[in-house]
């Protein structure tokens, strides 16, 4: 399926345009849909380039940023020297609820320092601020702690390159992906400069009965309520029923 | 089967939730208890984030426990008036609850409070337990006769009030209190407090055996249902499709062992729930004493 959106992209990026753009690129999907069987999925980040790219040439870099939110994070601290309670905590508003980071070689390779910082490729340049403890520490927690859950992803695996100027990545969505928008930034870069740029956006929205139990609870929380102990209510009476004698 | 879960917004195997729901109500069928006081602690085990596990767990606790109600109802074993004022100590301790609930959870201490008052209940009332049942084992040989109840400085109280089933005629004020503190505890730790109730109502009320496992159900069905509705209305942490899976496997297991609890004796049964019920504050335990793995976590900040 990639290699045939890759043929068609290629034959409508053809002779006649490529010339006019250094870059052109779009996603596999526009809409991420999680039902109740949602486990995880995967997006492919494609395009052509005008010139090479690759070693010797041109570099491509894919970056995707998720939803934000506020997050707190807390440091147990051993209370009497025995019991670990949530002690210090530092609260870090607009935090990315997803981010994707790939090129044909890391950022850091490809890119000036102040300009990576600046366009926020990478992880440890992610404009994180934080009110509360202080501590360095709290940001790298930060930083392992959604990593560990596959949420924040700094090269994964390098941008794969077919035929000098057809480019592909693969973008991991784990279950636990936030709902909302999702930008996708695909950067050309040309002699430790960015060239050309180009945006796309997807969307993960909860659908069917998952969509609307969340909808419901959300909206509608004394309905909810109630229908979740009628429910319960329900199933302990139909138990009772079916295994009467049983 | 992956199963995506819409409030707690994560995928868990849909096997695994029925398992531990056939596993809970088994061991609640066995020993006549809710079951809710293993089942948050294992959803919190399985990575269910504290605050729906427990308000998960209080709205299954609601669903297994209809079931034994109806049957008890049925045979008249359900002092109405009894439980209607253990309710009404029930719903306002629960509203406090869920209020003490809310804070906690505001300044970051849900997973402290819940495994401190997890181990501080369970600690006590499975150690007394034990210690009744033993004591109740060594002396079926000598076999002397108890008083039926005994005078003390509770039946000084005043708003006396007669209640028949019960065979009893005391003040309101202890079963009042007895449902608000069951009330706050189920709130806080998302179960149904049968297994602090049954006792309490035995030892400290006096209440015949054979409306006191009835007369439970009956405070437990609607103080987890009001637990329920507080949760969902004001911290929006009920998963629906958690409570539905635990349940399907939760009334099934129920009533297998209810069929095996007939087969046991009432000590060596009360026995085996004491130390079930010490095992599960044991592990807690461990866990607040033990140096964590990774000393940081995060949450959504509130």
């Amino acid at each position: 399926m990639i290699r045939f959106a890759l043929l068609l992209l290629l034959a409508w990026a053809g002779p006649g345009r490529a010339q006019e753009l250094p870059l052109v690129a779009a996603l596999s999907q526009n809409a991420v849909e999680v039902t109740t069987g949602f486990t995880g999925t995967s997006l492919m980040v494609f395009g052509s380039t005008e010139g090479p790219i690759g070693p010797g040439g041109d570099e491509v870099l894919v970056v995707a940023r998720g939803p934000t939110r506020p997050v707190v994070v807390r440091r147990k601290v051993p209370v009497l020297g025995v019991i670990w309670v949530n002690g210090p905590s530092a609260r870090f508003a607009g935090v990315p609820g997803f981010y994707f980071l790939a090129g044909t070689r890391p950022a850091w390779q490809v890119l000036p320092e102040e300009e990576r910082q600046r366009n926020g490729l990478g992880l440890d340049s992610l404009p994180l601020t934080s009110t509360g403890a202080r501590s360095p520490a709290f940001r790298a927690a930060l930083l392992e702690l959604e990593s560990d859950s596959g949420l924040w992803v700094e090269d994964p695996a390098p941008v794969e390159i077919a035929g000098s100027r057809l480019f592909h990545a693969r973008l991991p969505l784990p279950a636990a992906v936030p709902t909302g928008d999702y930008q996708v930034e695909v950067l050309l870069v040309r002699s430790r400069r960015i060239v050309a740029r180009q945006a796309l956006a997807f969307r993960v929205d909860r659908v069917g009965t998952a969509d609307r139990i969340a909808t419901v609870a959300a909206d509608q929380p004394f309905l909810y309520g109630l229908s979740c102990i009628l429910f319960a209510a329900l199933a302990g009476w139909l138990g009772s029923v079916l295994f009467r004698r049983g | 089967m992956q199963v995506y879960l819409p409030i707690a917004e994560m995928s868990v195997d849909a096997f695994l939730l029925v398992g531990i729901g056939f596993g809970v109500g088994w061991l609640s069928g066995l020993f006549g208890v809710g079951g809710g006081f293993l089942l948050t602690p294992l959803l919190i085990l399985i990575g269910i984030p504290s605050p729906v596990a427990v308000a998960s767990g209080a709205n299954q606790t609601l669903g297994a426990s209809v079931s034994g109600l109806i049957a008890q109802w049925r045979r008249g074993n359900v002092d109405a008036k009894m439980g209607g004022v253990l309710l009404v100590g029930g719903v306002l301790g629960s509203l406090a609850g869920v209020q003490l609930f809310a804070l906690l959870r505001r300044i970051g201490q849900v997973d402290l409070a819940v495994s401190v008052f997890y181990v501080v209940v369970l600690g006590t009332v499975g150690g007394l337990m034990v210690m009744e049942s033993v004591r109740a084992i060594l002396r079926r040989r000598t076999a002397t006769k108890r008083k039926l109840h005994e005078h003390f400085w509770m039946h000084g109280l005043p708003l006396k009030m007669r209640f028949r089933r019960s065979r009893l005629y005391i003040s309101i004020i202890p079963p009042f209190a007895v449902g608000f503190g069951i009330g706050v505890l189920s709130a806080v730790m998302g179960v149904g407090g049968g297994f602090m109730l049954v006792p309490a109502m035995i030892y400290f009320l006096g209440m015949p055996t054979s409306v006191v496992i009835g007369t439970s159900l009956f405070q437990v069905v609607f103080v987890a249902a009001n637990v329920t509705m507080l949760q969902a209305v004001q911290l929006g942490t009920v998963d629906i499709l958690l409570t539905m899976l635990l349940l399907l496997g939760g009334v099934a297991g129920a009533q297998f062992g209810a069929s095996m609890g007939t087969r046991l004796r009432g000590e060596e049964t009360r026995a085996l729930l004491g130390l079930l019920v010490l095992s599960v504050a044991m592990s807690l335990l461990w866990g607040l004493l033990r140096r964590p793995a990774n000393l940081f976590s995060s949450g959504p900040a509130l």
